[in-house]
């Protein structure tokens, strides 16, 4: 017991002359070392963050160039093949590289500082989540940048059918950098998902009980839960497909008596909880904002956190409406589209309870509040037309049509999109010490706002008129061709409006002016630190007393100063605050994985040609995640110690001198 | 900070300004209102079979009342944004409000009324759902079997019902025929991928899937003619995988049926009028990638287009048709293709017995005329990426010179 509690506690100069070189801590605190090793959940929020703004760049150039293959009837920007690598990548790219990463970078930053944690319970296994989620992104896009007879990126859709992915239909190892690249990013959302739940389980500040956590904490864990629970079902689902690809297996092989539906069926019980997992984040953002630019708490925070576990739970039990027209049978599809219509009901109040949130209180318009109204009108209206493919007989017309398209586009922009956009606007002041310009934002916003809305409106059209999905091009004779243009320069503007926005929160970190503290009047802990906040985020781990923190502690200021001079006595007593040391294995045991699935998508089921530099590969991949996951453990999970004056200032200098 | 005072309205109305000029500028040009014309082929809305019009009508259901929630919802949310928005400096330091968490009673009423809403669009989603899976019973005796299979890319129609003496069961491609005012029981299978069939004037769509036996039903009101579409992603040419549905009276359809059962048409060598100028040989136009092969034919009267199809053009080059016949065969057309009673009997491509009698060519895509028959069997590959036909010519070094390419086309069409 004694020694498992030293080696926590170990100090620099203690632990660095007994290890051997391998097991060297890295302490570079900027530069490109300290970004490959950090284990900081801010810095590797940042990273997660940033890597999910390029690929939400570059599926936005995607759709650009799908809506201008479709401006016209009978157009040819794109080839046919070109057109379906688009759709692919386009939605594999939003769903997995943009929308979720930019969840998990505010789950990292933002959440344990609303908690009242130093960093998450596991912070090695978070850089690795980063590392390996690179990994995946790199190999689901590798294929852009190699020949695409053999090769080539994805085209056989974001949803994978079977058996258009099996090796007959599809022999291109494009498929093969789909199935790895998602089940790696799976891998990294797995962890990712486990390190959230372990830290709002154990790490919550004292005082901060469950009823009193921040909604937006509340949605992390439901979604991770979310997470944990759903991916095994595609990783499954992969895992057959890659054997049936690679090694002759017939799981979804029709000709040696495979079951293509099963897929489906896999896919969607993955499938529709993603979904969720998009937009449960989203909700806690919002959650979030509107409470503080209104100046008065959530109405109604039990039935809200409620309503998201609801959402969570319910959206276990409606995969198949998914694959209303796949002929489930009348009773199947009827209970299915029963569930359905319940997920209405949690969604609802969700609504009812943002506006309960509004009513009576001081509304700010600042930028971020914006958004949320925004996203408030923008998720009505596609919740709406969600209900409306509830009704599994409407849903027959509309399934795999433009009308789904419009669907999905106004939860998963005007929805998810939108409330990330609003979170990025009202937590910059907090991670970068700076604030984007009001009138700058709100142009964004309203560019944004109208583009999207003219890009999407006129697809419910397009839908009802009969125009599937998927399609590279459409004949003039159809009734398809206004709505089509309005959409084409809809997404133009909408690309304008994105364009602003992402100019704009550059310039403002590169050049913007510093601003004080606690910018927005908040009301949750992560307001309570410095900004941009310090490694350690509290110089006293606060204790909760009221559901919003922060709003307490400004209006029982003395009741808290007295408190937390104790606390930090108390700290200060126990060694100061302790930090973990960074690591470079994570990072290492993430290279593995990248360079070992490459390998493996490699593979043919005939694997005569080549077999050596695959295999050697993969198993050169294999051992390199291995050294790196050995030396992982065996460099042990220590920390330093910080000590700071009363001006909370932390002397590099003066590392900690007592052990314990 | 007086500066961005001035600039924050500003702001708010150059958004404003942006809706307005977008508005004006696609007005003139491009026929704004358009977007509202809701009778395409393919509309869900103006509808011809009871299984599209109860799905329709549900559609409208879930319309309604959505519609009026987001009315009331939307207008208690932009009413307490205006109300409740701090209007000057003054507002936004004024005090915070009254530190409300909500009301319970309030919760629960609205809870309730949500279930309520429900409940109206969960009773006649059930209805529906009962009448449109399959055919109602006291029609089942009277109704018509059809077997439509998915290909990549086009559509097989069978009739297990017409049994060729010799030939299995009468079989069509890419145009189905279907008897008007019955219902009609079509089964669903596919050869390859999963594909779907949807035709939005009849019926919602149901998907063909490898080892599932999935059917649908549907009814033409009257006799009409109607654009159908694959709507499950299937590969490189899911975009250009379409058909047509022709819906005939009884004694029409009975007249159809008995011309289809006959073989393919012979035109005798001899039939060529005589002095008849030599076929001219000019070369095929170039045609732009994915360029329409449309024309307004089958815009106005299409049933009346359709029927002129099927007699026999004047001025049939015999001899040339006796050349492509020969050609069709020693160019390997007849490995894939059938042409029942003239020697063809390959299964893997679309039946052609009856070729020159259907309106469209390429699965729905091209309309059946001389050009756009050239352009087909010119190149494949640059109408349909990825089709096995234009496969077929690179594996069996096929290559048609434009004399080969008129001889074809000529016996194609004068198959009736």
């Amino acid at each position: 017991m004694d020694a498992l509690a030293k080696s926590d506690f170990h100090s620099k100069e203690e632990s660095a002359p007994a290890k051997p070189f391998v097991l060297w801590r890295p302490t570079a605190k900027s530069g490109l070392i300290d970004w490959l090793t950090t284990v900081d959940h801010k810095k590797i929020g940042f990273l997660y963050g940033f890597f999910a703004l390029i690929f939400f760049l570059v599926g936005g150039f995607e759709a650009l160039l799908i809506r201008t293959q479709l401006m016209f009837p009978n157009s040819d920007v794109l080839t046919a093949q070109q057109y379906n690598r688009m759709f692919t990548m386009h939605g594999t790219t939003m769903i997995f590289l943009a929308v979720m990463p930019l969840g998990a970078a505010f789950f990292n930053i933002i959440m344990p500082l609303q908690i009242g944690a130093r960093d998450v319970a596991f912070p090695r296994l978070n850089a690795f989540s980063l590392w390996t989620f690179c990994a995946g992104a790199i190999i689901v896009n590798i294929g852009w940048f190699l020949p695409s007879d053999r090769w080539g990126a994805p085209d056989a859709g974001w949803f994978g059918y079977s058996p258009l992915t099996s090796k007959g239909f599809n022999p291109a190892h494009a498929t093969d950098f789909w199935i790895m690249g998602l089940q790696l990013l799976g891998v990294a959302s797995i962890a990712a998902a486990l390190n959230f739940i372990v830290t709002i389980i154990n790490m919550r500040a004292p005082g901060m009980t469950m009823m009193r956590l921040p909604v937006f904490v509340w949605m992390t864990l439901i979604t991770s839960f979310l997470i944990i629970l759903s991916f095994p079902a595609i990783t499954i689902a992969l895992v057959e497909l890659m054997m049936d690809r690679q090694f002759g297996t017939n799981f979804f092989e029709v000709s040696g008596g495979g079951m293509p539906i099963l897929w489906q069926h896999l896919f969607w019980v993955f499938g529709h909880p993603e979904v969720y997992i998009l937009i449960l984040p989203a909700m806690g953002i919002v959650s979030e904002i509107l409470p503080c630019f209104s100046r008065k708490p959530l109405y109604g925070y039990p039935i809200v956190v409620f309503s998201g576990a609801s959402i969570g739970f319910l959206g276990f039990a409606v995969w198949s409406h998914h694959m209303f027209t796949t002929g489930l049978g009348a009773v199947a599809t009827a209970a299915f589209a029963l569930a359905t219509m319940c997920i209405a009901v949690p969604t609802g109040v969700k609504i009812f309870n943002w506006i309960g949130t509004l009513w009576g209180g001081h509304l700010q318009m600042r930028t971020p509040m914006m958004f949320a109204l925004g996203f408030i009108w923008m998720f009505m209206i596609g919740g709406f037309s969600g209900i409306m493919h509830s009704a599994a007989p409407a849903d027959a017309q509309q399934q795999d049509s433009y009308f789904v398209v419009a669907h999905f586009h106004y939860v998963l922009i005007g929805g998810s999109i939108f409330a990330l956009l609003a979170g990025i606007h009202y937590w910059f002041p907090l991670i970068f010490g700076k604030k984007v310009s009001e009138f700058w934002g709100k142009l964004s916003f309203w560019v944004i706002f109208i583009g999207f809305n003219t890009t999407f409106f006129p697809q419910h059209f397009l839908g009802l008129n009969g125009m599937p999905r998927r399609t590279f091009t459409y004949d003039p004779n159809m009734g398809w061709n206004t709505a089509n243009f309005i959409s084409t320069i809809g997404s133009y503007v909408l690309g304008v409006g994105m364009l602003i926005y992402f100019v704009v929160i550059v310039y403002t970190y590169l050049k913007g002016k510093r601003i004080g503290h606690d910018v927005w009047d908040g009301r949750t802990l992560e307001w309570s630190i410095p900004n941009p906040p310090p490694e350690y985020n509290f110089r006293v781990i606060p204790t909760v007393h009221a559901r919003d923190a922060w709003w307490y502690e400004k209006h029982h200021k003395e009741e808290i100063a007295q408190e937390q001079a104790e606390h930090a006595k108390a700290e200060a007593a126990h060694g100061g605050i302790h930090m973990p040391f960074s690591s470079i294995y994570p990072f290492v045991a993430s290279f593995g994985i990248l360079i070992a699935s490459i390998g493996i998508t490699a593979f043919d089921s005939n694997p005569a040609p080549g077999i050596h530099w695959k295999l050697g590969l993969s198993l050169t991949g294999g051992i390199v995640m291995f050294i790196g996951i050995y030396l992982w453990s065996l460099e042990g999970n220590e920390g330093y110690h910080l000590h700071l004056d009363d001006e909370s200032h932390a002397p590099e200098t003066k590392p900690s001198a007592k052990p314990h | 900070m007086r500066f961005s005072s001035f600039l924050q309205p500003l702001a708010r109305w150059s958004g404003r300004a942006g809706l307005a000029l977008a508005g004006l500028a696609l007005l003139p040009g491009c026929k704004f209102y358009d977007i509202w014309r809701m009778d395409g082929h393919q509309s869900t809305l103006v509808v011809d079979g009871p299984v599209a019009r109860s799905q329709r009508d549900l559609f409208y259901v879930t319309c309604w009342v959505t519609l009026v929630i987001f009315i009331l919802v939307g207008a208690v949310l932009a009413y307490a944004t205006w109300k409740f928005k701090a209007r000057n400096a003054a507002d936004e330091h004024a005090e915070p409000p009254e530190q409300g968490h909500g009301n319970p009673l309030v919760e629960m009423g609205l809870i309730a009324g949500s279930v309520l809403a429900l409940v109206i669009i969960a009773y006649p989603t059930l209805t529906s759902l009962w009448y449109t899976y399959d055919v109602p019973t006291e029609e089942k005796k009277d109704a018509y079997e059809i077997t439509a299979t998915g290909y990549q890319w086009w559509f097989k129609f069978e009739y297990p019902h017409e049994q060729i003496n010799g030939a299995g069961a009468l079989t069509a491609s890419n145009e189905l025929v279907i008897p008007a005012g019955r219902a009609v029981r079509v089964n669903l299978r596919t050869v390859d991928v999963i594909h779907s069939f949807w035709i939005p004037k009849l019926a919602g769509k149901v998907d063909m899937i490898p080892n599932r036996a999935n059917f649908l039903w549907l009814k033409a009101d009257q006799p009409g003619y109607f654009w159908g579409q694959c709507a499950e992603y299937c590969g490189d040419s899911h975009a250009v995988m379409r058909f047509r549905v022709v819906a005939l009276g009884p004694k029409e359809f009975n007249e159809w049926l008995d011309s289809q059962l006959q073989g393919a048409r012979s035109v005798a060598v001899k039939t060529a009028a005589a002095g008849q100028a030599k076929a001219q040989f000019a070369a095929l136009r170039t045609f732009k990638t994915n360029e329409a092969g449309v024309t307004d034919k089958f815009e106005v009267a299409p049933l009346e287009a359709w029927r002129a199809k099927q007699f026999p053009e004047k001025n049939e080059d015999g001899a040339l048709i006796a050349q492509g016949k020969a050609l069709f065969t020693s160019k390997t057309c007849m490995a894939c293709h059938t042409i029942r009673g003239h020697g063809a009997v390959g299964v893997t491509a679309p039946d052609l017995t009856h070729l020159g009698s259907r309106t469209t060519i390429a699965a729905g895509l091209l309309e059946n005329n001389r050009e756009q028959l050239q352009r087909w069997i010119h190149n494949p590959a640059a109408v349909k990426p990825g089709n096995k036909m234009a496969k077929g010519y690179i594996d069996n070094k096929i290559s048609l010179t434009p004399e080969d390419e008129a001889a074809l086309v000529a016996y194609l069409e004068s198959l009736k």
